[in-house]
């Protein structure tokens, strides 16, 4: 009898689990707060840890990064080797620093968006999904950064705020397959949507007409429409291909992202929610 | 599991988040790296058997899901069932050997990233599914058998001692010596 009782207290532990894991998975889609208020601080508490010892791993994590993507390094070593060869204009050696600067000037002056707060944060890494195209920004609530907020850097969309704790926050990119866009292109301002296809790989656009006209590197921005979740009029692509297969109800479009996903440094957030409706254009 | 027990267990699970956050998220191939929570879980069920495996499984998971933006729970569910998986399946275990720890390691993990798939299309991340999933898979599970004989010993000195392991009881009648075991065999 007692063995009996000790052979089955695990199965009734197991199944007290899964029921709490899927009460929380359930608190979790019911957009419960105090799901989400146990994150948030379980992010703020483990913040400063991160912090410091981010620090003293940091040449452990660099030493692996550099043997892991040892093949990559050879291939972009020998990639800017020729492009170094081709452009010798002292200009182009500018240092990190400069190229920091650089990019911040031309997200202080966006030539979208023009009339919505930004905040400006540095990208400190990759998000932690292995499912999702993620990276995490340094600048949390206390900077004013909400989720839902646009994402963008000086060329055009990046993502949105999808978490966000005090100090730190992650970012959904436009590449991931969760992400769809709303977009207008053409003379007659057609409207598509913009789905990711996961990382390296370029943006598919549905529901474009038959009848469409469009150009190659043509650039795709955001419709801005009611209910949308970014505001109107930031370039989200170029077209990158552009077929009308016979039978076809649709053209096949392809976009290739405007914002360089892989390379990420310095990024704009957009102050600006969905719930505040179609921005002017 | 005594309060020390608990205390060391809760070490061990923070240090080891902090290393995934900061160093082995960095370690993409491919877009996929390690996953050491779900290492946690298998050692859990590794050297404590059925039930610690799952508490264990359950609690990495829950500090894994704290900054994931998956549904929160979604990972606590899946390592609670990995780590009693490895659990029930080191009840079938004759004696120790050296490769027990990197091999259960690597199949469990790969179990593990699959079930958290399938959970995850289940609650509606139908993309975790998609053609990632195999690249997910391969990494963390080669890179999951590269870190358990690190990782086996400290959940393993976290748990304390725990049931014995395998069918002859009176060879292995600690967890500590269950993971020390594999590891001297391989000497």
């Amino acid at each position: 009898m007692a063995l009996s009782g000790r052979s089955t207290r695990p199965r009734y532990t197991l199944l007290l689990l899964v029921l709490a894991s899927v009460t929380i998975i359930t608190l979790d889609y019911r957009a419960s707060g105090a799901v989400t208020a146990v994150k948030t601080r379980a992010q703020d508490v483990l913040a400063p840890v991160q912090s410091a010892v981010s620090g003293a791993l940091r040449p452990v994590g660099s030493f692996f990064e550099g043997a892991v993507s040892y093949g990559s390094l050879q291939a972009e070593n020998a990639r800017l080797r020729a492009e170094n060869a081709r452009l010798l204009g002292p200009s182009l050696r500018a240092s990190a620093e400069e190229r920091q600067a650089q990019q911040l000037l031309a997200q202080a002056n966006l030539p979208f968006a023009p009339s919505i707060a930004k905040v400006e944060a540095e990208v400190v890494g990759p998000g932690s999904s292995n499912f999702e195209d993620t990276v995490d920004i340094g600048k949390g609530t206390s900077a004013g950064v909400r989720v839902g907020n646009p994402v963008v850097t000086g060329s055009g969309l990046v993502g949105r705020v999808v978490a966000a704790s005090t100090d730190r926050s992650t970012v959904l990119l436009v590449n991931d397959p969760s992400s769809h866009i709303g977009v207008r292109f053409g003379p007659d301002g057609d409207l598509g949507i913009v789905n990711g296809e996961g990382t390296g790989q370029p943006l598919g656009v549905d529901i474009v007409p038959l009848a469409a006209h469009l150009t190659k590197a043509e650039v795709m921005a955001t419709s801005g429409v009611d209910q949308s979740v970014y505001p109107g009029g930031i370039p989200v692509g170029k077209v990158a291909s552009n077929k009308a297969p016979a039978g076809a109800l649709q053209r096949q479009v392809t976009l290739d992202p405007v914002a360089d996903l892989g390379q990420l440094d310095l990024v704009s957030v957009l102050q600006w929610l969905p719930s505040q409706g179609a921005s002017p254009r | 599991m005594t309060g020390w027990a608990r205390l060391r267990l809760g070490l061990v699970v923070v240090s080891i988040l902090v290393v995934q956050l900061d160093v082995l998220d960095g370690l993409g191939i491919g877009h996929a790296h390690p996953d050491a929570m779900l290492l946690v879980a298998v050692a859990g069920g590794l050297v404590g058997g059925r039930q610690r495996g799952a508490v264990v499984g359950f609690v990495a998971g829950l500090a894994s899901d704290a900054f994931l933006t998956t549904p929160f729970g979604l990972s606590a569910l899946a390592f609670a069932l990995v780590g009693f998986g490895v659990g029930a399946a080191r009840a079938s275990l004759i004696r120790p050997a050296w490769w027990i720890t990197p091999a259960t390691g690597m199949l469990a993990s790969a179990v593990g990233v699959g079930i958290y798939a399938l959970l995850g299309a289940t609650v509606g991340q139908g993309q975790m599914l998609g053609d990632r999933l195999a690249l997910v898979v391969g990494v963390v599970s080669v890179a999951n058998g590269v870190l358990a004989p690190l990782v086996v010993p400290l959940v393993g000195w976290a748990l304390g001692p725990g049931p014995p392991a395998g069918r002859a009881p009176g060879q292995l009648t600690t967890s500590v010596r269950f993971a020390a075991g594999s590891q001297r065999a391989g000497r």
